[in-house]
C-alpha cells in the first residue's frame, strides 16, 4: 500500500489521452505546434506559464504536482497554507508538526527516520521526504510568500526556471480550504502588484495515491493552459494582424472553457477557478 | 516571419534577460538598467517580442515589492540618458498609442496602474509639473477608452487600472499628517487649491469609475473573467476607502452570479457561474473577517447562505430541478415584495351549511388567526389593546367588514327557517358527549365579546353548527403490527437506557418484583408483559387449545384477529429473545427470570384453562389438562434459547451449567438438547459436567438425567470414558449388565471370530 510514489507510478492509470481538438477557425501557422501537450513536456524555449501549486502542508499534493509540472519543464513553486507543517504521527492524536520556512523536508526525513523508520517506511512518509528534498529545500507557506520579491535565491529547486522574478500567472491548490486560503490571503495583501493570476481548486484527496493521479490531472490542465497562451502570443503575434472571432480569442478568456472541457476528462475532481490579483 | 529581426530580437532579449537578472538580484540597480534599456524596447519600430519584453520588464520593475515607491517614483518621471530624453511614463504612453499586441497592451496596463499612483504624488508635491501629469492623463484616458473594447485579457487590466485610479481620487485615511510621505497616497493629500489636481473634478471621476466598476456586476452578460477580477480588485476599495465601502458593498449583494442559469447549461457556464460565485463569497466572507462590527455582515451572512443554496440548486447535478429565478435578487426579500392582500381583502360568503357564529364573524383566510384563542389573552390587556385600535382603525375596512358581516346576516335570514339551534344534535344516533356542544357555545359567546360590537344585537336565530369529531381512519393490520412493534421498542429502548445500579444488594425473599425503578425491574415489567399481560386477551381459544389440548371451539364473533399472525405477546417474547441472544452470557440472569415467569404463568393459566374446561364439561372427573400441566410457552422459548445458545458454547462453559440450573424446569426434550452436544467430540466432557451438575444438584431431574447419562453411554462412542464413571456410582447395574454381555460377546467372538464391539452391539439392537 505505501510504496515510493514515484516507483507506483506504473499502476497509476494513465490520464486519458488529449485528443487534438482541429480548429477550423483558426490559421495554422508555421512552427505554431511546437507546445504539444500529448508529449507531456514544454520545449524549453518559447513562451511558459509560471505556475504554482498549493496544499495544507507542501508536502503531498503540491509537491507531487510541483515535480510533475517541473518535469513537463513548466516553471512552478509550491506552498501550503496550513499553520504549521502536518504529517500523520505515531497516533492520529499525535502528529509530527513542524515551523514552515524553517526546516527543510532533509531535516524533517532524518527526524522521522530516526523516530521509528518501519512505522515512517510503512505509510509512505519517507520514501516521500525522499522526493520532497529533490525537488526543493524546505516547505514554504503560502501566506508568508512577499509576491514579486525576487527568488534567486531558490534556484536549486525543480522548476525555477521561469519563476525567479516570485509571481506566477497560474495558482493551483488542491483543497477548497486552501482555495479560501488563497484568496483571502491575495484579499489581504491588497493586489498591489497590479497583476493578473488564474487561481484555480482542484479537490484531490490527501493521501499517496490520489496525488499521483491528481498530479497527472493538474499537469493535464497545466499543458492546456501553456497551450492555450502560447497560441495566443503565436497568434497576435510578429503577424500582427487585426482579425476577428475566435482566433482573436485570448488566453484569458478562454480559461473558463479549458476548465470546463478538462472537468469533463477529470469528473472526479471538483474545480474551482477564480482571477485574482497580486 | 522574416528570421533576421527575429534572430536579433532573440539575441537582444538573452542580453536583456542578463540585465533583468542583475536587477532582481539588487533592485537598485532597476533605476539605471531601465533608463539605460529604454530606447532598445520601445518605439514604434521595434520588434514585438521587445517590445513584449520590455512592457514586461517595466510592469515588473514597478510592481517590486522590495523596490521602494520613491525610488520607482523617480523612476516613473526620469528621462533617459540618451538623446530622446525620454521618461517611462512617455514610453507607457507611446506603447498604448502605437502597439496593437494584446501582451504589450496588457503589461503597459499593469505597469500604469502602478505608475499612477506615483505620478499622482509627484504631481501634488510639484504642482507645476504639467508635462508628467499629462502623460499620465493622456495613458488614462487612453486606458478608459480601451476599457469596453479591448479583448478581455487586457480589460481584467483595465478593471484594475480602474480600481487603482478610484483608490486615489478618493479620499482616503491620514494616519500622520506630519509626514505626508509615510501616507497612502489619496486625494486627502492634495491641497485645495492644487493648479492641476482639481478635487471636485477627481471626486466626479472617481465617482464616475466606480459606477462603471460596479456596472460590470449588473451587466446582463455575465463574463465571469471580468466579473471575478471586479470581485478580487473591490476588496482593497472597500477595506481603505470607507467612503464608498457601502456602495460598493450593496453593489455586490445586489449581484446575481447565476445569470447564466438562464442559458443552457454547459461544462463552461458552469466553470462560471461556480467562479463568480465562490469569488463573490471570499469576498464578503474576508470583509466580514475584517470588520466583526460591521452592521452589514447580517445582510451579507443572508447573501452567502442564500447563494449557497441557488448554487445547489442550480448546480448540483444530483437534484437539479430548474434554473434560478430570473427576478432581481433583492425580490427574494419578504420585506420587499409587494403585498397582495394588503386592502380590500375578498372575503366571500361563509360556507354553505349550517353556518356557526364563529364562521359567521370571521373575515379572514389565514388559518392561524382562526384558530387563534383569544382567551389566552388576559381581559384588561385586551381592553387596552381594543380601545386605541378601534380609534386608528381605517373607516373603509371597518364599514366593509361590517357591510360583509351584514350581507351574511341578511342571506341567511332570507333561507328557511332552520329547526331550533337546540345545543345537542337534532337527530343523530351517533354518540355525542354531552359537554361538546357546550363548549363549543363558550366558544362562540367568547368570540362574539371580540366581535365588532354590532354583532351584539344579533338575534340568536341562526343555527348552531353541531361539532362532530371526525371518525379516524380505520387503522391497517400493517400499521396495528409497526405500531405494535414501535411500542415494544420502546419498552426495550427505556430498559436499555436505565443503568444498573452500581452495588446490588440482596434484597431476600422479603421483598416486591419491579419496585425499583430500575433495570432490573424493568427486565420483570418486560417479561410480565409478555407473560401475563395478554392472557385471555386476543387468543383464548389459541390458548385453551394450547393448555388444554383438544380442540375446543369457541365461536368468536367480532373479535378482532389479525390475519398476519401478530400477536403482541409473541412480538414481545422475539423481542426478548433476540436482547438475551445478543449478549447471552451476560443476560442469563434476564433469560432465567423470563423464563420462570413463563414457566408461572404456563401454570396458573394451566390451572384457569382446565378449571374452565372442567365447568364446561360440567363437573369433569379430573380432566387429563388438570393433572399433566403443561407449559407450552415456557417449552417453545426455552428450548429456542437452548438452541441458539448451543452453538456458542465452548468445550468448559460454566453458562450453559447455570442456565440449566436455574431454569424453572427440565424434561426430556431439552435433556435431548444437551445430549446433541455431546456429538461433537470436544464437547463431551461438557456434556457430561452439566448432566452430572443436574444429577448433583437437582434430585427430582436426577433419574431422568442419569437416563441421559446412560443413554450417552450406550449410543455414543466418545462418550464412553467420561460417564463411565457416573454410571459406575449411580447405575452401576447398566455397566454390570454391558459387562455381562462384553464377556458373552467375548465367548461369541472367540468362537465365530468376529471382533467383541460389534457382536455386543448386535445383541443390544436385538
Amino acid at each position: 500500500m505505501s510504496v515510493d510514489p514515484r516507483r507506483r507510478v506504473a499502476l497509476i492509470p494513465p490520464p486519458p489521452p488529449i485528443e487534438a481538438h482541429p480548429d477550423s477557425t483558426k490559421m495554422e501557422l508555421v512552427g505554431s505546434n511546437n507546445t504539444k501537450p500529448s508529449t507531456g513536456a514544454v520545449a524549453d524555449e518559447g513562451f511558459k506559464l509560471r505556475f504554482c501549486t498549493v496544499c495544507a502542508s507542501n508536502q503531498n499534493r503540491s509537491m507531487e504536482a510541483h515535480l510533475r509540472l517541473a518535469s513537463a519543464n513548466l516553471p512552478t513553486i509550491s506552498f501550503g497554507t496550513g499553520s504549521l507543517v502536518r504529517l500523520p504521527g505515531p497516533t492520529i492524536k499525535e502528529p509530527n508538526v513542524y515551523a514552515f520556512n524553517g526546516i527543510t523536508y532533509n531535516a524533517i526525513h532524518n527526524e522521522l527516520q530516526a523516530q521509528n523508520p518501519q512505522l515512517y517506511a510503512a505509510n509512505g512518509l519517507l520514501p516521500m521526504l525522499a522526493r520532497n528534498l529533490t525537488i526543493k529545500s524546505y516547505p514554504e507557506r503560502f501566506q508568508d510568500w512577499v509576491p514579486g520579491k525576487p527568488r534567486l535565491d531558490h534556484n536549486g529547486d525543480q522548476g525555477f526556471h521561469g519563476t525567479e522574478a516570485g509571481v506566477v500567472d497560474v495558482i493551483i491548490t488542491c483543497e477548497e480550504r486552501c482555495f479560501d486560503a488563497v484568496l483571502e490571503d491575495l484579499h489581504n495583501k491588497g493586489g498591489r502588484l497590479n497583476r493578473p493570476v488564474h487561481v484555480f481548486n482542484i479537490d484531490i484527496k490527501d493521501n499517496h495515491e490520489e496525488a499521483s493521479v491528481g498530479g497527472g490531472a493538474i499537469l493535464d490542465l497545466a499543458l492546456r493552459l501553456n497551450e492555450a497562451a502560447a497560441k495566443e502570443r503565436e497568434i497576435h503575434g510578429a503577424a500582427g494582424w487585426d482579425g476577428s472571432g475566435k482566433s482573436r480569442e485570448g488566453f484569458d478568456e478562454k480559461v473558463p472553457e479549458i476548465l470546463g472541457e478538462w472537468q469533463e476528462r477529470w469528473p472526479n475532481y471538483p474545480a474551482l477557478w477564480t482571477l485574482a490579483w497580486f | 516571419m522574416a528570421t533576421n529581426p527575429l534572430s536579433t530580437s532573440t539575441t537582444t532579449i538573452a542580453q536583456l534577460e542578463s540585465a533583468r537578472n542583475l536587477a532582481l538580484g539588487d533592485a537598485r540597480y532597476y533605476n539605471q538598467i531601465l533608463l539605460g534599456i529604454l530606447p532598445l524596447i520601445s518605439g514604434a519600430n521595434i520588434p514585438v517580442e521587445l517590445q513584449r519584453w520590455g512592457a514586461d520588464f517595466i510592469a515588473e520593475a514597478f510592481a517590486n515589492p522590495v523596490l521602494l515607491p520613491g525610488d520607482k517614483q523617480t523612476m516613473a518621471i526620469e528621462p533617459s540618458k540618451d538623446a530622446q530624453n525620454m521618461t517611462v511614463i512617455e514610453a507607457l504612453k507611446g506603447y498604448l498609442e502605437t502597439s496593437q499586441d494584446a501582451a504589450v497592451v496588457r503589461s503597459v496596463v499593469q505597469a500604469a496602474a502602478s505608475v499612477y499612483p506615483l505620478v499622482f504624488r509627484h504631481t501634488i508635491v510639484n504642482p507645476s509639473d504639467t508635462q508628467n501629469w499629462q502623460v499620465m492623463a493622456a495613458i488614462k484616458s487612453n486606458i478608459l477608452r480601451r476599457m469596453d473594447s479591448a479583448p478581455p485579457g487586457v480589460r481584467i487590466c483595465c478593471i484594475k487600472f480602474v480600481q487603482r485610479v478610484i483608490q486615489v481620487e478618493t479620499p482616503g485615511l491620514i494616519s500622520d499628517p506630519r509626514r505626508p510621505e509615510q501616507n497612502e497616497i489619496s486625494l486627502a493629500l492634495v491641497p485645495r487649491d492644487h493648479p492641476l489636481l482639481q478635487l471636485p473634478n477627481l471626486e466626479a471621476e472617481a465617482s464616475g469609475l466606480l459606477d462603471r466598476l460596479l456596472d460590470i456586476l449588473q451587466s446582463d452578460i455575465s463574463d465571469a473573467l471580468l466579473v471575478t477580477a471586479t470581485l478580487n480588485s473591490l476588496g482593497t476599495l472597500v477595506r481603505c476607502r470607507p467612503v464608498i465601502a457601502n456602495k460598493i458593498i450593496s453593489a455586490v449583494l445586489n449581484f446575481n452570479p447565476f445569470k447564466l442559469a438562464n442559458s443552457p447549461l454547459t461544462s463552461k457556464s458552469k466553470v462560471m457561474m461556480k467562479a463568480m460565485e465562490r469569488t463573490g463569497r471570499a469576498l464578503l466572507v474576508n470583509l466580514m473577517k475584517r470588520e466583526p462590527g460591521n452592521p452589514f455582515n447580517a445582510r451579507i451572512q443572508q447573501y452567502v447562505e442564500r447563494m449557497a443554496r441557488l448554487r445547489i440548486e442550480v448546480l448540483d447535478d444530483t437534484n437539479r430541478k430548474r434554473p434560478a429565478p430570473s427576478e432581481p435578487t433583492d425580490g427574494f426579500d419578504p420585506s420587499k415584495r409587494p403585498r397582495l392582500e394588503a386592502h380590500g381583502q375578498v372575503v366571500g360568503a361563509p360556507p354553505p351549511g349550517p353556518v356557526s357564529f364563529a364562521d359567521l364573524y370571521t373575515l379572514t383566510h389565514d388559518a392561524g388567526a382562526k384558530s387563534f384563542d383569544v382567551q389566552v389573552i388576559p381581559i384588561d390587556t385586551v381592553v387596552q389593546i381594543i380601545v386605541p385600535m378601534l380609534m386608528r382603525i381605517d373607516k373603509g375596512k371597518m364599514d366593509d367588514a361590517i357591510n360583509t358581516v351584514r350581507a351574511r346576516l341578511l342571506t341567511l335570514s332570507k333561507l328557511p327557517p332552520q329547526p331550533t339551534a337546540s345545543l345537542s344534535g337534532p337527530d343523530d344516533d351517533d354518540y355525542e358527549p354531552d359537554f361538546a356542544p357546550r363548549e363549543d357555545a363558550e366558544q362562540l359567546s367568547n368570540k362574539l365579546a371580540n366581535a365588532p360590537p354590532e354583532g351584539l344585537d344579533v338575534p340568536p336565530s341562526t343555527s348552531l353548527a353541531p361539532f362532530k369529531l371526525p371518525q379516524a381512519p380505520p387503522i391497517t393490520e400493517k400499521e396495528l403490527e409497526d405500531y405494535g412493534n414501535s411500542t415494544i421498542r420502546r419498552v426495550f429502548d427505556t430498559m436499555n437506557a436505565l443503568s444498573t445500579p452500581a452495588k446490588k444488594t440482596k434484597p431476600g425473599f422479603n421483598r416486591c418484583a419491579a419496585s425499583s425503578y430500575d433495570r432490573e425491574a424493568w427486565m420483570t415489567i418486560i417479561a410480565r408483559l409478555a407473560t401475563r399481560a395478554g392472557i385471555g386477551l386476543g387468543d383464548e381459544e389459541e390458548d385453551e387449545v394450547a393448555y388444554a389440548g383438544g380442540p375446543v371451539k369457541i365461536k368468536s364473533e367480532g373479535k378482532r384477529v389479525l390475519k398476519s399472525g401478530w400477536k403482541l405477546n409473541e412480538a414481545i417474547r422475539e423481542m426478548l429473545y433476540q436482547h438475551i441472544m445478543a449478549d447471552w452470557r451476560r443476560r442469563i440472569d434476564f433469560a432465567t427470570s423470563w423464563l420462570s415467569e413463563e414457566w408461572y404463568n404456563d401454570r396458573i393459566s394451566g390451572d384457569f384453562f382446565a378449571a374452565q374446561t372442567r365447568k364446561l364439561n360440567g363437573n369433569g372427573n379430573g380432566s387429563t389438562a388438570a393433572t399433566t400441566p403443561q407449559t407450552p410457552n415456557y417449552t417453545k422459548w426455552v428450548l429456542k434459547l437452548l438452541d441458539s445458545m448451543l452453538p456458542y458454547l465452548e468445550s468448559n462453559d460454566k453458562g450453559i451449567i447455570r442456565f440449566l440450573s436455574e431454569i424453572p424446569a427440565i424434561d426430556e426434550q431439552i435433556l435431548t438438547r444437551v445430549k446433541r452436544i455431546a456429538e461433537d467430540p470436544e464437547r463431551v466432557g461438557l456434556t457430561v459436567n452439566v448432566l452430572h451438575y443436574l444429577i448433583l444438584f437437582r434430585p427430582p431431574v436426577r433419574e431422568m438425567c442419569v437416563g441421559a447419562v446412560e443413554d450417552l453411554w450406550r449410543n455414543y462412542d466418545g462418550a464412553k470414558t467420561s460417564t463411565r464413571k457416573l454410571l459406575l456410582k449411580w447405575r452401576p447395574e447398566v455397566l454390570q449388565e454391558e459387562l455381562v454381555k462384553a464377556e458373552n460377546a467375548k465367548v461369541n467372538g472367540e468362537a465365530l471370530g468376529v471382533g467383541g464391539p460389534v457382536a455386543a452391539q448386535d445383541e443390544m439392537k436385538a
